[in-house]
């Protein structure tokens, strides 16, 4: 063999995939492929890069098609072909990598720096990535938050130097203190390298609860055993050869067939912005194995179809890539219009997809849908007559912007923010209080005033009455900083109240840093004369002077943002201001509001629930949240603004009557979903279409609430408290409220038996009761109900099968009576669809 | 085992209770122009649904709420600086205060708890940690340990399975710390007016004049019309539930054995007196009906709104009203229990928030003290006749066995053949145990009594 002479290097594996993958099956032609990475940099000796080759094929799909490529390299003296089709750095140089598939090929560049030397040691990423890829520490097991068999480890190596810790000093780590409990014993030994825990209890040789982990003279046991050898040293941490930055995986998004595989290449980006393929130092995981599984090598299988995320977790950062499996990809799939950008990244993913979106919903559903979403009522038979005659062809877009100029609306918006800002009841002492914040917040939804105005307004607050009307002093500091944390920033904190977050890479002292900035929250007076205000002494149950104590070891904290920046000492005397304006301008706030707002309209966050952004917990549709955001940001924080890009979007307009391709989706936005309408709005839709209003009795004889008042009005749920509403989940807003839309058997029976449906059918004066006196002719009542109710005309069958059986009923007004509660019980009626 | 987090996304999981409900829908057309075969059909279905040990004896749980929390050295651990005596009972070495005599003839059917230590002081938390084991938190709401009892042993007979009675006249919020927060609403307690009212009704158990069960079954075929369209068109699992809960409330309303055992007016006058009249021995007895007719979890709140909260003229409250009440309502249900051979399967719990202090204060009151407290529990197999634990001298601090929450839950559970040791995952990924005791530990069954 010369020097210069080619080596060709064959992997002739046959195809694995079915036919219908076959890319020499003539129906289903591969077009072309493509090697991914195309650029290749290796640095330092021995580093190695994973390739996947992807094929493009006639139907549309991308698939990948590694296994049937044959592989060579221009210089086989620069790089070598490892296993599972990995390059592998010999000698400095530039080579070509060509990869050829039924006679497509393509070619990457790969270049090897710096072959002879190694990357410095550092027990982050050398030692602590085994630990990740065998789920070492994991939840579960030593990553959780007690650890596991008294061993500890950071989940996903988040916290390198404590690993470190435990395992060279041992010990057993206490989940409330600083302090170490029992005997300290070193997980490695120095002396008799084999011997160490570190080793033996993975490798199944002592007993071990996690069982077999990997082979004695596996690489992973050859790595841990050399470092023990070396003295185990801790290496170097932040130096820039070594520090990562955070994960880009490939594909971000991607389809498979239902005999689809795909291999997940992760890549470490370095602070010094050199990137590694890390794709075998992560640990994979499926949050929906039952729609497509993946290996511990990181290819993913596809099971059945439907969508998951596959989470990967490597040297302390994580990242999520969404696949989704469908069955055949669709031919001819149809042009979808686009009113918005909303409408462009909806339809982009359910092409690719393979879902195909329903039509558009119909003027009927477009204006019951619409009224209830932004003004929270139905419209009256009147306007449903008008809008449907209306031949104006922007007659939605008109629609719009009368509900966002309503009155409805002002009342609607005040009730469902009443709900997360928890206007609540908490004694008859602080009502007026309750009050004053209720109407600070009608003030807001009246006047539009921009939303970061709001939330600062919230946070922010001193004085008597008004935004403070959540602060009450009976709760600690931490809670109040929780639930902002919940409300304003889509986090859920408090599980690193106690503990590093078990999930996230939240920690105990971030919890505490920002809590410090409640510190000086306090309250002169009390109950209705109280004044909330900042003063150095603090929250009075921590006593005079009162700084915020971390548990753990009991030190002072102090006000700390986030990313670990500490409040200068200047800016102290109105700590929560400083904490309001971070955090309006922190790139959360705006996500996790449109988030909110967003699942308004679809039953459904974007990232669902929508107060639960965690890393486990990916939105479906990452570029779509970042536009709402964005574009939320740039008109100034407007509500009505992000109302009415959702409203006018083609996606908030489908049809809830779903298709052969999308009927099972319920997370793309393909149809429109059934949601059950709030208590509030049912109980209100139910007055107004029975033309008889509630009467909201005072709890304790103060007389009833003033004529007019609807359930949305109601401020709180004790001054004037109905069973309807506590029965259909209405919540006490005393904690963040979960509202529970769900049916139980209390609604039932009040349905079948209850006063609200019974007495308001044929109350005097109420719709029915007029238009029976009126002599109107059934036909007409049945009409007019329907309109009413469901916001259509009755179909030429309800109108036939409802005549007939009223014509066989002896007693008329009975009978309509009981048609009327056909119609208030109905699905169609109680659910927004 | 795989319990990393799944599902991400979906807010609860209520995969066994699908089961149920599916099995539950007669027929495509929902419940509509039953006819009574039909009825008994699905009343039979629902009859015997959980159970979970067969060789626990204990089938149900009554607990007697002690709204605003009572002296623990007036009442159960009589101590010096009590001023009022110590008395014997019939358990030799048991002696409780003067103003129990009658229960002092019923030590043997009841234990106590002398060592309860807990850790919320104002009404609110202390009440909510009494009845979940948690602090109250703003992130998340916790389930009652009735609710969780209800969700393990699941209904029977078609009686509501959890019940609250009376409600609270005011500050309803107290009445959600009974809540089953997100183990679903069909454990939520069914909370009822106050039993010793003259006019004491269920509300919807009942059909209202002028509605005959005809008109019923006309007005679900009306419906039937009107849901026809949409149903072809768009079917949605949460529907199906609204129909079997329909099916199962029609049921209740149609049979009788509900609105009977709801109705008081069917006991002995003699019984109601033994019980007591008032709102306190009417609920207790409303217990009693319940549990016997099939209720698992029934709450008997008849004390007022903070009732024995006596920061002033602690004595003569407990002496005059608060302890009587108690007395004679508590042992009625132990002697009527016993004598009905339900004793063996009921567990009888009687405790309110926290104790009370140890010192009288200005006011000749005594203020919050959940440092050192006493309870009661016996009945389904826990022993009676025992004291677990001990104070100091003054009643004021534990001094053996200190008892949380959790222990006392651990206790009562292993008697209904729950797992104590069981956790629920949170809507949040969180997990959560059934029984916990202080510092996030499991609790522990009460060796002494089970």
């Amino acid at each position: 063999m010369g020097v210069a002479a080619l080596w060709v290097v064959v992997f002739l594996i046959p195809p694995v995939l079915s036919s219908h993958a076959d890319p020499a099956e003539p129906e289903n032609q591969l077009l072309s492929v493509r090697v991914i990475p195309e650029e290749v940099d290796l640095w330092g000796a021995g580093a190695a890069q994973r390739i996947v080759v992807l094929g493009q094929f006639a139907d549309g799909m991308r698939r990948d098609v590694s296994d049937q490529a044959e592989i060579t390299v221009s210089n086989p003296e620069c790089v070598r072909l490892g296993e599972s089709r990995r390059i592998i750095a010999l000698t400095d140089g530039e080579v070509v990598l060509t990869a050829t598939v039924a006679g497509r090929s393509a070619s990457a560049q790969v270049r090897v720096q710096g072959s002879r030397q190694q990357r410095p040691f550092s027990f982050q990423r050398d030692i602590g990535s085994i630990f990740t890829k065998n789920g070492c520490n994991t939840t579960d097991c030593h990553g959780g938050v007690k650890g596991k068999g008294g061993f500890k480890l950071s989940l996903n190596a988040v916290l390198p130097k404590d690993d470190y810790h435990w395992i060279i000093e041992g010990g057993t780590f206490q989940v409330l203190t600083d302090e170490v409990e029992g005997e300290r014993v070193p997980r490695i030994s120095l002396e008799e390298p084999e011997k160490s825990l570190l080793l033996q209890k993975p490798t199944f040789e002592v007993a071990h609860g996690g069982g077999e982990r990997f082979k004695v003279g596996s690489d992973d046991y050859r790595t841990i055993l050399d470092w023990i050898r070396a003295g185990a040293p801790y290496g170097e941490e932040s130096g820039d050869s070594v520090k990562i930055e955070g994960l880009e995986l490939f594909p971000r998004e991607a389809v498979l067939g239902l005999d689809g595989k795909y291999q997940l290449l992760v890549t470490a980006v370095l602070s010094n912005g050199r990137r590694e393929d890390a794709t075998d130092q992560a640990l994979y995981t499926s949050n929906n194995k039952d729609v497509a599984k993946v290996s511990q090598g990181g290819m993913v299988e596809a099971v059945k179809t439907g969508e998951t995320a596959v989470m990967v977790r490597a040297a302390g950062h994580a990242a999520s890539a969404t696949f989704g499996v469908i069955a055949d990809p669709i031919a001819d799939y149809p042009e979808i219009p686009r009113h918005n950008f909303i409408d462009e990244h909806v339809f982009a993913k359910l092409e690719k997809f393979n879902i195909v979106p329903s039509e558009p919903c119909g003027d009927e559903q477009f204006l019951r849908r619409a009224c209830l979403d932004v003004a929270g009522m139905l419209p009256p038979p009147e306007r449903v007559r008008q809008f449907f005659a209306d031949p104006d062809p922007n007659k939605r877009a008109k629609l719009i912007e009368v509900l966002l100029g309503s009155p409805e609306y002002v009342e609607y918006w005040t009730f469902r923010f009443a709900d997360i800002y928890r206007v609540a009841y908490y004694s008859v002492f602080s009502a007026k209080g309750t009050h004053a914040y209720w109407q600070w917040l009608r003030e807001n939804i009246q006047s539009n005033k921009p939303y970061d105005q709001i939330a600062r307004e919230k946070l922010a607050c001193q004085g008597p009455r008004g935004a403070t009307g959540h602060y009450h002093i009976d709760r600690p500091p931490e809670d109040m900083m929780s639930e902002e944390v919940r409300v304003l920033l889509g986090r859920r904190f408090d599980c690193a109240q106690c503990h590093n977050h078990p999930y996230e890479a939240w920690s105990q002292n971030q919890f505490w840093g920002l809590t410090a900035f409640f510190g000086r929250l306090t309250e002169i007076g009390q109950y209705s004369k109280g004044i909330i205000v900042d003063l150095p002494g603090g929250h009075r149950d921590r006593g005079m002077g009162g700084p915020i104590l971390h548990p753990r070891n009991n030190q002072e904290v102090q006000p700390t943002f986030l990313d670990g920046r500490i409040l200068p000492d200047e800016k102290r005397r109105d700590p929560r201001m400083e904490l309001a304006d971070w955090m309006v301008s922190h790139p959360y706030f705006a996500e996790a509001t449109v988030n909110r707002m967003w699942g308004y309209f679809f039953g459904r966050g974007i990232v669902d629930p929508v107060d639960d952004f965690r890393s486990t917990n990916p939105p479906t549709h990452p570029e779509l949240l970042a536009e709402l955001a964005a574009d939320f940001v740039e008109h100034g924080y407007d509500l009505k603004h992000l109302i009415r890009r959702i409203v006018s979007s083609r996606t908030y307009q489908l049809s809830g009557v779903p298709n052969e391709t999308n009927r099972d989706d319920q997370i793309n936005y393909s149809h429109a979903l059934a949601r059950r309408l709030d208590a509030e709005v049912l109980l209100d839709a139910i007055s107004e279409v029975t033309g008889v209003p509630e009467v909201f009795n005072h709890e304790s004889g103060g007389g009833i609430a003033p004529p007019g008042t609807r359930a949305v009005n109601l401020i709180e749920t004790d001054t004037y408290p109905s069973r309807f509403l506590d029965i259909h989940g209405r919540p006490d807003r005393l904690n963040v409220p979960e509202r529970d839309g769900k049916a139980n058997i209390l609604q039932a029976m009040h349905m079948l038996v209850g006063s609200t449906f019974h007495d308001k059918l044929g109350g005097e004066g109420g719709r029915l009761d007029r238009l029976i006196k009126s002599e109107a002719p059934d036909a007409e009542i049945i009409e007019e109900l329907c309109l009413a109710a469901l916001t259509r005309q009755p179909t030429a069958d309800e109108r036939s099968a409802l005549l007939a059986m009223l014509a066989a009923q002896p007693d008329r007004p009975q009978a309509l009576e009981d048609v009327l509660w056909g119609l208030i019980s109905s699905r169609e009626f109680t659910y927004n669809h | 085992m795989d319990r990393t987090v799944k599902k991400v996304g979906c807010l609860t999981c209520h995969e066994k209770d699908m089961n149920r409900r599916d099995f539950l829908r007669v027929g495509s057309l929902g419940v509509l122009g039953m006819s009574l075969s039909q009825f008994l059909h699905v009343k039979s279905a629902l009859a015997s649904v959980g159970g979970v040990n067969e060789k626990a004896k204990a089938q149900a749980c009554i607990l007697i709420w002690l709204e605003g929390g009572a002296s623990q050295v007036d009442t159960w651990d009589p101590k010096p600086n009590s001023n009022f005596k110590a008395i014997s009972t019939n358990v030799p070495g048991i002696q409780v205060s003067e103003l129990l005599p009658r229960m002092a003839g019923q030590m043997d059917k009841i234990s106590i708890v002398r060592s309860m230590q807990t850790e919320e002081d104002n009404h609110a938390g202390a009440s909510y940690y009494a009845l979940t084991g948690h602090r109250p938190s703003p992130a998340m709401r916790f389930p009652s340990f009735g609710s969780i009892i209800t969700k393990e042993l699941g209904p029977r007979n078609n009686v509501p399975p959890h019940v609250l009675a009376p409600q609270w006249e005011r500050e309803r919020q107290y009445e959600r710390y009974f809540g089953s927060a997100f183990i679903g609403p069909e454990n939520d307690p069914m909370v009822v007016p106050d039993p010793s009212r003259e006019d004491f009704h269920i509300d919807d158990l009942r059909l209202p004049k002028g509605l005959s069960l005809e008109r019923v079954e006309r007005r679900q075929a009306f419906m039937d019309i009107w849901d026809r369209f949409h149903r072809e068109k768009m079917e949605v699992a949460e529907y199906s539930n609204m129909d079997s809960f329909r099916a199962q409330a029609l049921n209740m309303i149609m049979t009788p054995d509900v609105r009977e055992a709801f109705d008081l007016t069917k006991e002995p006058d003699a019984t109601r007196d033994l019980y007591g009249r008032g709102p306190v021995g009417q609920s207790v007895l409303l217990a009693r009906r319940l549990v016997e007719a099939g209720s698992r979890f029934v709450t008997a709140a008849g004390f007022p709104f903070n009732s024995w909260d006596t920061h002033s003229d602690n004595d003569a409250k407990h002496r005059d009203e608060q302890v009587p009440a108690l007395d004679r309502a508590l042992s009625a249900l132990l002697i009527d229990l016993d004598r009905r051979g339900l004793l063996e399967s009921t567990v009888v719990i009687a405790m309110g928030e926290f104790g009370r202090t140890p010192h009288i204060n200005a006011k000749l009151g005594r203020d919050h003290w959940p440092d050192c407290w006493s309870l009661v529990v016996g009945g389904g197999g826990i022993a009676g006749g025992r004291v677990v634990g001990a104070s100091d001298e003054r009643g004021a601090y534990v001094a053996e066995s200190q008892t949380s929450m959790g222990d006392v839950y651990a206790t009562i559970y292993k008697a209904l053949g729950i797992d104590w040791e069981k956790t629920y995952m949170t809507p949040i990924g969180r997990p959560i145990k059934v029984a916990t005791s202080i510092g996030g530990e499991t609790g522990v069954p009460l060796k002494e009594l089970i």
